[in-house]
């Protein structure tokens, strides 16, 4: 009994921390986005060229595959930080000095993070409402097959995500930037396979087939063609009347069996978690413990005999008034150090791998190496503008002088020159063919990186924001060659079409807009 | 050198005043801010280091008021807040060089000025440890090494000794008299003996509101003779204790001995002792509250 008291405390005080921040009001409102994007029809749920009329049964069922398919992406991101909060305000190393069992730790969170997620989904089933109301096809609101959708699908996939989020924090390598991007792969690699099968997360699988059936029963045939997000108003669907999931047996098994794997992740993350032990996570990598306990000796000088020891004088000598000149390439050298400082071997020989081979490959290699050349540094781009807040370094740096003039241009030319030296490959082989244009387009990108970054960064606070909507915007624009969203000349037709004037623009404006956040940030306190 | 500060206050989020109608005026010295936690030392130290915008009033440093353009004080400021971080994969002298550097000084003499701080701050065998490995104690040294970094004329030091060890203590607190001779300290503390040993002037705060601005020899004076010390028996402490405000209490062989800030002795036998800057402290807060409850009623 007092276990499932403590398991609902914690998760009750976690999840009341994160509803009473401004955050969690952001992230309720993207759900309402996403619910608007349902009701307005930009979201779409097509089946081999059909649709269900808009009645409870369709749109239950249209917003439960929204929320899977694109909150467990996101809602990953919204709640991977519960035990980085713990970590950070140092609750953790009061915690892990209770009785608490580690699973009943990693079991809270992972509910809390469930709560704050369902929170979105319970936004989403509202909104499912008035995409019903204003779709006017069908307004009969019939309650079971307008809810059943989110309750059979989406439960299973969010306490997947919740637990998911609670192993990445738990593993050492995953709980930082790192896991952020492999978070995204694994769900864009996993989202394809998932359709074809019927044990998926996010349920496509399931639907697809009860839904084709459905097709063919009202049209006579249908093909395999699905489509769950934006389509253009110019293309007209059939449309035929959806009655609502026939909950088989195997639907609710391979639901139920979702359920359990998010336990046993939950369980494996209370295998891992380090219990705020210092020792087995930072120490141990980065510094041998041996080193670590010299210096805490040398702090433990107790005072002798219990006297405190005679005064020692102490002197300072003066600074010359000459020595106060403030040079901005020490400033940039200094930023440039902060943002390198930490790399391994093999990360600059990845980077070197991937300067050789834009210099080496032909036209249509550029496609594919010059996306991974400027997604390689992400996590080095993320930290712009976002260090003094993370680190805590905020009261050192912006007490110092002009730190709007003088350390904020250094912070975006370091991330410039990355970009440049990362992307140099492509850069020179771009100006040795005589390339301009295209050239012109990798200079623009290599400016719109680090100003994305440093505004995100200085906005936000942190750098999960960059790191997931650069990731999104990447994977659609210049891996997936989606012209307008090609923000650095990977996609010749792109470049043809102006569109990186139109990322030119955007520099400015995001330029503006990480001034703007810093010099609030400076002065609005 | 001079910093003023006039009817300077802070108002948070829900109405919430954390510093109010604060006034006084300091020259070179050392000056301690005193006060109960929640008083508000950590809202004017912030406030006069530039992070934060008064709500009303102002502060001048040298004429120039520092809300308006702070640039000037931030040139020859150093600052160490009570809760600050470090980057964890730079080492001491490249977390020293960084903030050189964004404190606008010469390369050269940075170098300089940074084997001197460590040494000065008992880190050079440490030097070359990333900051990530440090202990709590370290991490204070290093703020204050990177506080002291550009020789500033107005050192503002918010709970500076806390994690430093019995000696190291003594020696920053050598260090702050050291440096109080010719520039302008600011010194935050709840520890009454770490302002006793560096202050020239002390500032008593309690709920955002100046309660006495004086030297310490002026502050002594107004409870000379009204601190009484007297013994009692172990096991009648509790009830001593109901009875007056203890301020102190030791034991010793002959039984505890207990001091009170009273006007008349406590009890016949107590003995007139001298004044302490806690009991001072501790009479000008009692006094303060009193008169405020006082008013209350």
């Amino acid at each position: 009994m007092s276990q499932a008291r403590a398991l609902y405390h914690l998760m009750r005080a976690d999840f009341l921390e994160r509803v009473r921040r401004y955050s969690f009001l952001i992230t309720l409102g993207l759900a309402v986005w996403l619910g608007w994007a349902v009701s307005t029809g930009k979201l779409k749920l097509w089946i081999s060229d059909s649709r269900g009329i808009y009645n409870s049964a369709w749109v239950g069922l249209l917003m439960a595959m929204v929320v899977n398919a694109f909150v467990s992406l996101a809602g990953f991101y919204v709640v991977k930080n519960t035990l980085e909060r713990d970590r950070r305000t140092g609750v953790g190393q009061i915690l892990a000095t209770t009785p608490m069992s580690k699973t009943l730790y990693t079991l809270g969170k992972t509910l809390s993070n469930l709560a704050v997620l369902l929170a979105m989904v319970a936004v989403l089933a509202m909104m499912a409402v008035v995409a019903q109301w204003m779709a006017g096809e069908d307004t009969h609101i019939q309650l079971w097959p307008l809810l059943a959708p989110s309750l059979i699908f989406c439960v299973p996939a969010m306490a997947l995500v919740a637990a998911f989020a609670v192993l990445f924090e738990t593993i050492p390598f995953l709980k930082g930037g790192f896991g952020n991007v492999v978070w995204f792969f694994l769900f864009t690699a996993s989202m394809p396979l998932g359709i074809k099968g019927t044990h998926d997360p996010i349920g496509l699988g399931l639907v697809r087939t009860q839904l084709k059936a459905a097709v063919q029963r009202a049209f006579g045939s249908a093909t395999d063609g699905f489509v769950l997000g934006a389509i253009g108003n110019e293309r007209q669907a059939r449309t035929f009347r959806w009655e609502g999931m026939d909950w088989t047996r195997e639907i609710l098994l391979s639901r139920l069996t979702l359920l359990t794997i998010a336990f046993a992740i939950t369980l494996l993350a209370a295998l891992l978690f380090d219990r705020f032990d210092v020792s087995r996570s930072w120490g141990r990598r980065r510094s041998s413990s041996r080193d670590f306990v010299a210096a805490s000796d040398r702090e433990l000088v107790p005072a002798r005999n219990g006297v405190v020891p005679e005064p020692v004088p102490v002197h300072l000598q003066p600074l010359p008034a000459e020595s106060r000149r403030f040079r901005f390439f020490e400033m940039l050298h200094a930023e440039l150090r902060l943002l390198l400082k930490g790399q391994r071997w093999w990360w600059y020989g990845i980077a070197a791998g991937l300067i050789v081979a834009g210099l080496l490959v032909p036209e249509e290699g550029r496609k594919i190496v010059l996306p991974l050349t400027w997604i390689w540094p992400v996590l080095l781009w993320s930290s712009l503008g976002t260090r003094e807040a993370r680190f805590a370094t905020d009261g050192l740096v912006f007490s110092a002088a002009w730190p709007l003039r003088r350390q904020l241009p250094a912070t975006w030319l370091a991330g410039f020159l990355l970009a440049l030296v990362t992307g140099s490959g492509v850069g020179l082989r771009l100006a040795f063919t005589g390339d301009w244009p295209a050239a012109g387009a990798w200079l623009i990108g290599a400016l719109f990186i680090p100003t994305f970054a440093l505004a995100l960064g200085v906005w936000s606070g942190s750098s999960k924001l960059f790191e997931v909507v650069y990731l999104f915007l990447w994977y659609i624009g210049p891996l997936n060659q989606t012209r307008p969203l090609d923000f650095m000349g990977a996609v010749p037709a792109a470049v043809q079409a102006g569109i990186p004037l139109v990322w030119l623009a955007a520099t400015v404006a995001l330029g503006i807009t990480g001034v703007a956040g810093r010099w609030r940030q400076l002065a609005g306190r | 050198m001079k910093l003023t500060i006039e009817g300077v206050g802070k108002r948070y989020k829900g109405n919430f005043w954390g510093l109010r109608e604060f006034s006084l005026e300091q020259g070179p010295g050392v000056l301690g801010l005193l006060g109960p936690n929640g008083a508000g030392k950590s809202t004017l130290m912030r406030i006069l280091a530039t992070i934060t915008k008064p709500t009303e009033g102002r502060a001048f440093w040298n004429g120039t008021d520092i809300a308006r353009s702070p640039n000037g004080l931030r040139s020859g400021l150093g600052y160490l807040p009570q809760d600050f971080g470090v980057y964890p994969n730079l080492n001491a002298v490249e977390f020293l060089e960084y903030m050189a550097a964004v404190k606008g000084l010469d390369t050269a003499a940075a170098r300089q000025r940074i084997d001197s701080l460590l040494a000065l701050v008992n880190l050079t065998e440490v030097r070359k440890r990333p900051l990530g490995g440090y202990s709590g104690g370290m991490k204070q040294r290093i703020g204050i090494a990177q506080a002291l970094l550009n020789d500033p004329q107005l050192l503002i030091v918010d709970e500076p000794t806390v994690g430093l060890d019995p000696e190291e203590r003594v020696r920053f607190r050598n260090l702050l008299s050291d440096l109080g001779g010719e520039r302008i300290v600011i010194l935050s503390t709840h520890i009454v003996s770490d302002v006793e040993a560096t202050a020239t002037g002390i500032a008593l705060i309690d709920q955002g509101r100046l309660l006495a601005y004086a030297a310490p020899e002026e502050l002594l004076r107004r409870v000379e003779g009204k601190v009484w010390e007297w013994v009692i028996p172990s096991a009648e402490l509790p009830a001593a204790r109901e009875k007056w405000k203890i301020s102190n209490a030791i034991r010793r062989a002959d039984g505890v001995h207990a001091r009170v800030v009273s006007e008349r002795p406590p009890v016949a036998d107590a003995k007139s002792v001298p004044p302490s800057l806690e009991d001072a402290y501790l009479a000008v807060l009692e006094g303060s509250r009193g008169s405020r409850l006082g008013m209350a009623a």
